[in-house]
């Protein structure tokens, strides 16, 4: 195969000389067969030939006894009819005679020789017949007696002769006919199992040397499909595959050289991202930290009026942190850089983790902000801090939207998979909003965004935790109705086990 | 006599903002901005808790804890660790260098003075 494989020649050609190589043996094959066939039908001539020299002995032999007889009722009967007639079958045999040496043209010497006797006995019979015309009966009775007999009994006896070596003739083109077909017969099933044999041996070889690389190829695709650029494959190939190869292994050396390009330039920004977001924070958390201690009056008795105008920038202070701190998951999740911790929770420490932390936002606005958890829920795998920030941002947002009535989380075990629940009281979204609001900076109506604060990152970090962990976020919702946010989140997700 | 905490902290505001916290709530203060002082001061003055920034240039936080923990006569000073904005993993992070506590940044200074008081009760 890597011989077949290693031949510098087009796909095309290769496969154009196996192809003749098997029309070749085909012809081979069928020559073969008409020479057979031919055989058969010089031996089925000779099988005739045979024949013929034998229907053309037994004729002279027969010509012989009907001479004898013929003059021997010439003698009983002396008339000019019976002579007349021998005188005829005289004629007769002189053609048979000459049909017979047609017939037998290989058997000189014995015609020669039975040619020698037949003029011998038709000169004995013209003086017989002569003689019973003469009227000297009993002369010819003694001619024919002592000489026409013993030679008519030679002729006879040469006949037999012919006669015999006809037949064994026959028998032996019998026997060689025979051989022959058995020859031929083996030498053309010798010539189709070849035939076969090669056929099956070239398309073996050829289409393995062309499946093999294409195999590789195929490989090498789905290692670069992966991701996996370091490979090259080698193909002993010199056609079409082998620049095939050659162009693979350089688009794989390009792509590889790109990825790495692009890779570290998102390094790059997600190190710029992380630094800048930790140069505001420093001075934000500064800010902040000045600012709850003048509200704990550190510094001296704070004024009502000031302490009002405190609270705003404590307020706004949070609102930007927040909003640095999202930015921040977002770049990290969008550059596949937040890594899942992933350990044993519970979801009941989470929901009411998230309810403690949300119960002051509710109380200011006097909603009533209700659990429902299931009995006996199993312990789920995760990473707990960024399940609590999910769920977190789907309380928040309810609060934030809701102005009177209740918000109520519920969570519950289904089929393995964890399903939470934030239903509100608030406006609800319309129909046409419910996909966007799951998008980067996008709320339901975008003057929302100055009156109720948010970036309009918080549900898509939740949408994006809940899927890194293989679970599912939508929203229920009708305007004037409320809305119901509900996720769902495998038990224990196949993802990131290798990573707990 | 009042409790001696030692802030290592390598940033000025955060140092003040700890300081009137801590001395507001009756507490002698030793301020130290390297790591490398941090460890000096909790040898020489044996503070009664010790709050360590991370994020300092040479010697970082967890080294710094790794030392003092490392050695007996300090081992018993409880330590909590500040660590700007919480990174997965950073409490596992600070817990294997040995710290007791742990706070993440931005803090708000009562949660931070009801972290202390775990430790050092009124």
């Amino acid at each position: 195969m890597a011989l077949v494989a290693r031949i510098p020649a087009r796909v095309q050609t290769k496969l154009l000389a196996a192809f003749l190589t098997i029309v070749g043996l085909l012809i081979i094959l069928g020559a073969v067969g008409l020479r057979v066939l031919s055989g058969v039908n010089d031996q089925t001539e000779e099988l005739i030939k045979q024949q013929r020299k034998i229907a053309a002995y037994r004729q002279v032999q027969h010509d012989t006894t009907n001479q004898l007889y013929g003059i021997s009722t010439a003698l009983l009967f002396p008339d000019d009819r019976t002579l007349d007639a021998a005188l005829r079958q005289l004629n007769q045999f002189g053609y048979d005679l000459d049909r017979l040496a047609f017939v037998a043209k290989d058997e000189v010497e014995l015609i020669g020789q039975f040619r020698e006797d037949y003029n011998r006995f038709i000169a004995v019979m013209t003086q017989v017949v002569e003689l019973i015309r003469g009227g000297k009966v009993a002369e010819a009775r003694k001619i024919q007696f002592e000489q026409a007999g013993p030679l008519a009994d030679r002729l006879e006896r040469r006949t037999n002769q012919l006669v015999n070596r006809a037949e064994a003739d026959m028998v032996a083109a019998i026997e060689t006919t025979e051989q022959a077909y058995r020859t031929s017969q083996f030498t053309v099933i010798g010539f189709a199992l070849g035939s076969i044999l090669l056929a099956l041996g070239l398309g073996y070889v050829i289409s393995w040397s062309l499946i093999e690389p294409v195999t590789e190829i195929g490989t090498r695709l789905r290692q670069i499909a992966a991701g996996d650029f370091t490979q090259r494959i080698h193909v002993v190939n010199r056609d079409e595959l082998s620049a095939l190869a050659s162009d693979l292994n350089r688009t794989s050396e390009e792509l590889g050289r790109l990825y790495k390009q692009l890779e570290e330039a998102s390094q790059h920004k997600s190190e710029f991202l992380a630094n800048t977001s930790h140069e505001l924070r420093t001075p934000l958390n500064a800010i902040l930290g000045y600012t709850e201690l003048i509200q704990d009056n550190i510094y001296g008795e704070v004024p009502e009026k000031i302490r009002e105008i405190l609270e705003r920038v404590q307020s706004n202070g949070r609102h930007l942190l927040g909003l640095i701190n999202d930015v921040l998951d977002l770049s990290k999740i969008e550059a596949g850089q937040l890594e899942l911790s992933i350990a044993d929770y519970s979801i009941k420490e989470v929901v009411q983790t998230v309810v403690a932390t949300a119960e002051s936002l509710a109380a200011e606005k006097k909603l009533l902000l209700k659990t429902v958890i299931a009995e006996n829920l199993p312990p789920g795998a995760g990473d707990e801090r960024r399940i609590t920030q999910a769920l977190l941002n789907l309380v928040g947002n309810a609060i934030k939207f809701t102005e009177t009535g209740e918000v109520a989380v519920q969570a519950a075990a289904v089929d393995g998979a964890f399903e939470v629940a934030v239903a509100d009281t608030g406006p609800g979204i319309a129909a046409a909003d419910q996909q966007r609001i799951f998008e980067e900076f996008q709320q339901a109506d975008s003057s929302s965004t100055r009156t109720k604060g948010g970036t309009g990152l918080g549900l898509s970090i939740s949408k994006k935790i809940i899927e890194m962990h293989g679970g599912r976020i939508w929203v229920e919702s009708e305007p004037g109705r409320g809305s119901v946010f509900r996720f769902t989140l495998p038990v224990r997700p196949n993802i990131g086990r290798a990573s707990a | 006599m009042s409790k001696c905490i030692l802030v290592v902290e390598d940033q000025e505001d955060n140092r003040r903002i700890m300081r009137d916290l801590l001395t507001s709530a009756g507490f002698e203060l030793l301020e130290a901005t390297t790591g490398e002082e941090g460890i000096h001061l909790a040898e020489t003055r044996r503070p009664d808790l010790i709050l360590m920034d991370i994020q300092m240039p040479v010697l970082d936080g967890y080294e710094a804890t790794r030392r003092i923990k490392a050695a007996t006569e300090l081992q018993h000073i409880p330590i909590i660790v500040v660590t700007s904005y919480a990174l997965s993993g950073d409490d596992a992070k600070a817990r294997a260098a040995g710290a007791d506590g742990y706070v993440a940044k931005p803090f708000s200074p009562r949660e931070l003075l009801a972290k202390i008081r775990q430790f050092l009760p009124s």
